[in-house]
């Protein structure tokens, strides 16, 4: 009924309807080292990561539309091998990342329906203002993050606001279905040199989140920002700080804050620097992360909830850096990361470079240096993570 | 009485005269030249081929298309290939770089520019009346062509370029040529423009920017932009929205 309302009535000169097409061709090898004295994955034998993998995946866009209606497509093609000391598996996969139906209904109004990354905010480590995206993809960069299935309602009257109501009817291509029924109210304003964005979600079973983010162009070079987010989570291991007492399951954790506050700096030939600070309340303080690598030290079933059940982020507070080349250029490009956790005083260093072999062809390398112990964040399940593969535009 | 109408008549010609040797309004003269490059227009799209040369090294070609209004645009890279879809979002100062596949868009300073001597302000529509405080500066001739000289003075810190001395043609009324000044004097760059195209507006056949040329000063550096399939027409707010641009 709503939609029969929107839809704007026939005009005479009908805009001019366009279809367009582009996909990429990715092939890539890993190559991952995994710690032998791993607490939480001893000798592999729980996770039963891949040690080695080849990947051919393709990634294509499909549009078409006017002024009016817009119908948009990303389905996604891999196939994958995976190998560790147990054996090789293949997975196979084909399913549509993201889709869309939008109509434009007037000036102000649109109404769209399909499978959408929900994700918003300048943060480049984790997304604390968005409901759905806190990882942001970081937990597995070669894979790019599939929508959650949605309707949603948006009103843009002029340059400054947009306010957007979206029904989460699923999780999309992910398994696990946490999103059904959710509701999303998002709220942005933009200024002549800041931009703020208020997002306030409800899921059945779970407390209200709200979330919010801005930015700031302090000038010509520098760029300030910050997210925040107050939630509770569902099925949060609890890992008390006595070692002598279990893990437990809180079907909803207690209401927590994530703050993120960033700076970037571009220097005159366009490479920047950015500089995150992120206090997770949802993760532990070191007394409960040594706890929590204690207790799965002493049994695997304990390892297994450790690993199964673990907050997005095991401590509390994190400094990331990001220094990268020119988004603009089209020659190529690199990135350099590094990461401390205040909590286990654990560091990850890694880095992402690609450069243009040919107009289609491009040539990329990804890797991954966790460093210091067994009982730290980022060293407990490897020690490197190294990727290289070549990717092909279409047409 | 005839002495009377006599002498109305010599000061009304005396104002005539007065009036047509009069120096002209410079900020009329810029919103006029703006036009010509997409200001004040309820929106425009069109397409740019942009090529960079830096030394004798020659970047890929870009082929991009714009939609601007006001100080709002977007630019979709067409080419190459490998950068297609990718969209730089511009509302005012804030920027945005998106691209397919990324988990968000990524929000960018001004100081990233495009490749070579591009400006992000030199892909979307020209605004330089609402940027830049005019004053003109004289007459030159460009190409033989009579032009008045603006000098203009950025208004606020969202205008591009800090000083421009931008020449204007006396007949045409579009800007030919721009020298682009930091805050402490130095040449930047310059820019020389073509008015191949034409658009309908108001019902008026009005000339519109089909080329412009960026010279480095400091280096030996030049970037090309043409601009073809321009059309002007309404563009919605929501186009420049981050949230809907999927």
């Amino acid at each position: 009924m709503l939609l029969l309302l929107l839809v704007p009535a026939a005009s005479a000169e009908e805009p001019e309807w366009r279809t367009t097409w582009d996909g990429t061709l990715y092939g890539y090898a890993n190559s991952t080292s995994l710690r032998g004295d791993s607490v939480l994955n001893p000798g592999n034998r729980i996770a039963r990561l891949p040690q080695n993998s080849a990947t051919a995946e393709g990634r294509f866009n499909l549009k078409a539309g006017n002024d009016t209606l817009r119908v948009t497509l990303r389905p996604v093609l891999l196939a994958q091998d995976n190998r560790n000391a147990f054996g090789s598996q293949r997975q196979n996969e084909a399913y549509l990342s993201q889709w869309q139906v939008r109509l434009r209904a007037s000036e102000a109004w649109s109404v769209a329906a399909g499978r959408e990354v929900l994700n918003w905010g300048p943060a480049q480590f984790r997304s604390p203002s968005s409901p759905f995206y806190f990882d942001n993809g970081r937990s597995n960069p070669m894979r790019e993050l599939s929508g959650v299935d949605a309707l949603k309602l948006s009103w843009t009257p002029d340059m400054e606001r947009t306010l957007a109501l979206v029904r989460i009817t699923g999780s999309g291509h992910v398994a696990q279905d946490i999103r059904r029924n959710s509701w999303l109210l998002k709220a942005d304003r933009r200024g002549g040199d800041w931009v703020g964005g208020l997002a306030l979600a409800h899921t059945p079973g779970q407390g209200a989140f709200l979330g919010a983010h801005g930015q700031f162009t302090a000038s010509d070079a520098l760029l300030l920002y910050a997210e925040a987010s107050s939630s509770s989570r569902a099925a949060a291991l609890q890992s008390p700080a006595d070692v002598a007492l279990p893990f437990s399951i809180a079907a909803r954790s207690p209401r927590r804050t994530d703050v993120l506050a960033g700076a970037a700096w571009t220097f005159d030939n366009g490479q920047s620097l950015n500089t995150e600070y992120l206090h997770t309340g949802h993760g532990y303080r070191a007394a409960e992360e040594g706890a929590y690598f204690a207790r799965a030290a002493a049994s695997p079933l304990w390892a297994g909830q450790a690993l199964a059940y673990s907050p997005p982020l095991l401590g509390r507070d994190y400094l990331h850096l990001v220094w990268q080349s020119n988004l603009m250029e089209t020659g190529g490009y690199w990135r350099a990361m590094a990461t401390h956790s205040f909590t286990d005083n654990g560091n990850e260093l890694s880095g992402y470079g690609e450069i243009a072999l040919t107009g289609h062809v491009t040539a990329f390398a990804l890797a991954i240096l966790p460093m210091d112990g067994a009982r730290q964040e980022f060293s407990s399940l490897l020690r490197r993570s190294v990727t290289a593969g070549l990717k092909i535009a279409l047409p | 009485m005839k002495s009377i109408l006599r002498n109305l008549l010599a000061v009304l010609l005396f104002s005539v005269s007065l009036s047509a040797f009069a120096a002209p309004d410079a900020q009329s003269l810029l919103q006029h030249a703006d036009r010509a490059r997409g200001g004040g227009l309820p929106g425009i799209v069109w397409e740019i081929r942009l090529v960079s040369r830096d030394g004798a090294k020659v970047s890929d070609e870009q082929r991009l298309e714009v939609r601007a209004v006001d100080d709002a645009s977007v630019a979709e890279t067409l080419e190459p290939v490998r950068f297609k879809g990718s969209k730089l979002l511009q509302v005012g100062r804030n920027m945005w770089l998106t691209r397919p596949g990324l988990s968000k868009p990524i929000p960018i300073s001004p100081r990233k520019r495009m490749s070579g001597q591009a400006s992000n302000g030199d892909i979307a529509a020209t605004n330089y009346a609402g940027d830049y405080e005019a004053q003109l500066a004289g007459e030159e001739t460009v190409d033989g062509e009579a032009c008045h000289v603006l000098e203009l003075t950025a208004k606020h810190k969202r205008a591009t370029y800090d000083r421009v001395r931008y020449w204007v043609s006396a007949r045409r009324e579009v800007g030919v040529k721009a020298e682009f000044y930091s805050l402490s004097g130095k040449l930047l760059k310059t820019a020389r423009f073509d008015y191949g195209n034409t658009i309908e507006y108001e019902g008026k056949r009005i000339p519109f920017v089909s080329r412009m040329t960026i010279r480095d000063a400091l280096i030996d550096a030049e970037t090309t932009m043409d601009f073809g399939t321009v059309k002007v027409r309404k563009i919605p707010a929501a186009e420049f929205d981050l949230g809907q641009m999927q």
